[in-house]
């Protein structure tokens, strides 16, 4: 479903239609039978900074991928003005005149922010070697004219600060003089926003695009007139930003779910005693971070990526060590050194990581071995594992969680990614442990394998244990959880519960938002 | 006010400048060489005239070499394992195949450059293309070469002719060891590969590869050319090896492998890749190839050779570690 916007009068006013410099027309997208794009359309004029806005998953990356040379769209067109835009590859796209300044920053750290800024193709001197003085003078010259002065040309780019990384970043996406800029959450790092902010404009004045991607919604209402949303990898817009309030903004980027009825948190009963009680928890990326999860509560973890949320479930899973604070279980202190000791802790905490593939299954070995691994102890009689005795157990538990009984021969890697998570999540059941910490459980496969994951994770906390649960997906969590916590900048922004717990809640507390403010405006 | 930020600056400039002399792996083990060589100096006596030196350089130099191709792999971030079995089909096909004259002389030096080119292609193309993991692949790269030598000779014999065996190993013109100009040359040719824009993908690729795509480098053809370039490298030091030992053997290379990896780390290239560079590993070489000259002639059993040199590789990458981390920790 395509919600469009009228057609907003373009700022200049005048009659002559413009060529966009971009212009994207149906774009889609799929990675095998996940679809990262629908059909995005959006244009983005000469001189225009263009916002682009949405939720984690709405496919936003995957678009910087496409325009960036890195993946090719399934479908829908591309032009750049006016003629049709298929890079094959991020130098291709270069030539053509779309740069992009990455996220996750595209910088060498071992090389100098000269080096960096010249690549892949250093200046060359008299006999055609890269001449050091001449890409360092070239470093200098952009340095000084995007007011980074600051640097030395001569750093290692590993001794920079992240706000330092991230401007040379940008300014080496800028120096290529493109007719496209492509920022991709370009502050997320920097500590002075009005830096780029003026680079921007100039640069604007003069006639380049910009496709300026950011969650924060101050600096788009300072930057850009237009707008569009991405939903589900759907587009919606444009829209002018000026004329639409947060809430808008965010109904938008959660769409019509938000209106699906809660189903969990009326329907169970919470037993109020402290399963896990965390206090004043920091690490590298969290701090200060306290809740409690009671048995038979499922409480929600929301946050845009990279807030501390993979630090905090990685300390909860005994994985990562936390610099201070503490965890109790059942009142009790503890000290959680790896998985195993986080399984043995009171009544045990069983972790499901993110990237299944690499943390979570042993590739190689069949299924009934991956999902019986946690009670090996249980099944072995003088060290030796009975092979019978495992597959007895794993086949009693395996209509659990829904899982055909022949998969069980399998080597876990011939499954499906639904069924591996299946068989992930069958193990931490085995393992007896009364609290699950569930990384973005759901992520990657398909709805009835997610259906399933729900009824198992309500079953558990029915029965009394209590889950942690992280989730990419909003809806999700709202559906699931008791309650939410919210984490931004590695600090719990907010805990939402009860009615209040909606997706724009989520989201405004998410991207940085005073709750209590959005709702003084909302009346006022 | 100005007078106190540029005062402020240069004091940073100095400090940055101590930091990289620290931070240089060649740096700290071309002084433990130095230290060595006083010490071998003392405990030999005459060192110091051409036929010693010219002596040392030779024994030196196949190991060098092999050592610098190794490193250009392991800057990308991978490890070459081939080197054993290029150094022993070659040395067999010197020792087997080529004649006497100069003609024949060249021709075998061409060999040796194709047989290692070839190899290196291989290992590159398993790597970069087909997305093999470098130690599985070089290994097999090495199974086959050491099997091909067996093939060409299958015992310990050969002769390599006299031209190669002369020339190659003899001062220039009687003034200057023939090996120490050969390694002197690497070293001027890795200076302009290095300043090429292949040079700093190579060290772009071994940081990190995805931001290096990102960032516009061709990171498959840099691991191809790197393992290339390496197998070149492994082939010239198999020439070499021929020149010096003046015969033929099909486990020729097989002391190398680990050898070289020593060399390696000793010259401060880190394992994971994107640090480093081939002349402090030639340095390395030459520290591993001295100390054993220095225990022979101190009258150590050969027998305690190879502890101590295990013993020296640890030494070095600690002064090594220590020393880049005095580097780091001085900016943080």
């Amino acid at each position: 479903m395509q919600h469009q916007t009228d057609e907003i009068d373009d700022a200049s006013g005048g009659p002559a239609p413009q060529t966009p410099v971009l212009r994207v027309a149906g774009v889609s997208k799929a990675y095998g039978a996940t679809i990262a794009l629908n059909s995005v359309t959006l244009e983005v004029l000469s001189g225009e900074v263009h916002a682009l806005l949405g939720e984690n998953g709405a496919g936003k990356s995957t678009f910087v991928k496409v325009l960036s040379g890195i993946v090719r769209q399934g479908g829908g067109a591309l032009s750049l003005d006016g003629t049709p835009y298929e890079p094959r590859s991020l130098m291709d796209a270069r030539r053509s005149g779309v740069s992009t300044a990455f996220q996750e920053l595209s910088l060498l750290p071992n090389l100098t922010v000269a080096a960096n800024l010249t690549l892949p193709h250093p200046l060359k001197g008299g006999l055609g070697l890269a001449s050091r003085s001449r890409n360092e003078a070239r470093a200098v010259e952009l340095l000084h004219q995007f007011d980074a002065a600051d640097i030395s040309p001569r750093s290692i780019v590993s001794r920079l600060s992240l706000a330092q990384k991230q401007r040379i970043e940008i300014i080496r996406a800028i120096s290529h003089r493109p007719r496209l800029l492509v920022l991709d959450e370009p502050t997320a790092a920097l500590a002075e926003p009005e830096w780029l902010f003026r680079i921007v404009e100039q640069l604007a004045a003069s006639g380049m695009a910009t496709l300026y991607i950011s969650h924060r919604l101050s600096e788009v209402r300072r930057l850009c007139n237009k707008g569009t949303i991405l939903r589900n990898g759907d587009s919606i817009g444009p829209i002018a930003i000026a004329e639409t309030s947060d809430n808008e903004i965010f109904r938008m980027m959660v769409g019509k779910r938000s209106e699906e009825r809660r189903q969990v948190a009326s329907g169970s009963s919470v037993v109020r005693d402290v399963a896990i009680e965390v206090s004043g928890l920091t690490g590298e990326s969290i701090h200060d971070v306290g809740f409690s999860l009671h048995k038979g509560e499922v409480v929600g973890v929301a946050a845009l990526e990279g807030q501390g949320q993979r630090e905090l479930f990685r300390i909860l899973g005994g994985v990562a060590r936390p610099l201070r604070g503490t965890i109790s279980l059942e009142g009790s202190l503890v000290n959680l050194k790896s998985p195993g000791q986080a399984l043995a802790a009171g009544a045990g905490i069983a972790f499901v990581p993110e990237e299944r593939k690499s943390e979570g299954i042993f590739l190689t070995q069949s299924t009934c071995a991956n999902v019986t691994l946690p009670l090996l102890n249980r099944l072995s009689r003088f060290g030796l594992v009975s092979s019978r005795r495992e597959y007895a157990v794993a086949a009693d538990q395996i209509q659990r969680v829904q899982l055909a009984e022949r998969l069980l021969r399998l080597r876990i890697s011939a499954l499906s990614g639904g069924n591996q998570q299946k068989a992930l999540i069958m193990r931490v059941l085995l393992s007896g442990a009364r609290s699950l910490i569930l990384f973005d459980p759901t992520r990657g496969v398909d709805v009835g394998t997610k259906q399933t994951i729900y009824e198992v994770i309500h079953r558990f906390v029915q029965d009394g244990g209590s889950v942690l649960i992280y989730s990419t997906e909003l809806p999700e969590l709202v559906k699931l959880s008791h309650r939410c916590l919210v984490l931004y900048r590695g600090r719990v922004a907010g805990e939402l519960s009860g009615e209040n717990l909606s997706e724009e809640g989520l989201v405004a507390l998410a991207t940085g938002h005073n709750i209590e403010e959005i709702r003084s405006r909302e009346t006022a | 006010m100005s007078a106190f930020v540029s005062r402020k600056v240069s004091d940073q400039t100095a400090d940055r400048s101590i930091r990289l002399w620290l931070g240089n792996g060649a740096l700290v083990v071309s002084i433990l060489y130095v230290l060595l060589f006083a010490f071998y100096a003392a405990a030999q006596g005459d060192v110091f005239g051409l036929q010693p030196m010219n002596d040392l350089a030779n024994d030196t130099l196949p190991l060098a070499l092999a050592a610098a191709g190794g490193t250009v792999v392991m800057l990308t971030g991978g490890f070459d394992l081939s080197v054993a079995g290029v150094i022993s089909l070659v040395n067999v096909c010197i020792a087997t195949q080529i004649g006497d004259g100069p003609l024949n002389a060249l021709w075998g030096l061409l060999l040796a450059i194709l047989i290692g080119l070839a190899v290196g292609m291989v290992n590159g193309a398993l790597v970069a293309f087909g997305k093999l993991q470098s130690i599985a692949s070089t290994l097999a790269t090495m199974i086959v070469c050491s099997g091909l030598a067996i093939v060409v000779l299958d015992a310990p014999g050969g002769n390599v002719s006299d031209f190669i065996a002369d020339n190659a190993t003899d001062p220039i013109l009687g003034v200057f060891p023939a090996a120490g100009a050969i390694a002197l040359v690497i070293v001027l040719l890795w200076l302009v590969v290095r300043s090429t824009a292949f040079g700093v993908a190579i060290y772009a690729v071994g940081a990190d590869e995805t931001a290096a795509s990102l960032a516009g480098v061709p990171v498959l053809r840099t691991k191809f050319l790197a393992y290339s370039l390496g197998g070149i490298c492994y082939g010239l030091a198999g020439f070499m090896l021929s020149a010096v030992t003046a015969t033929g053997s099909p486990s020729a290379g097989t002391p190398f492998l680990l050898l070289m990896f020593a060399a390696i780390a000793i010259g401060g290239t880190s394992f994971a890749g994107g640090y480093g560079g081939p002349i402090g590993s030639m340095v390395g070489a030459a520290l591993l190839v001295l100390l054993q000259k220095a225990l022979f002639s101190a009258g150590v059993s050969s027998f305690y050779t190879v502890i101590f040199q295990g013993a020296i590789m640890i030494l070095a990458v600690l002064v090594g570690g220590i020393s880049a981390s005095i580097a780091a920790g001085r900016s943080r």
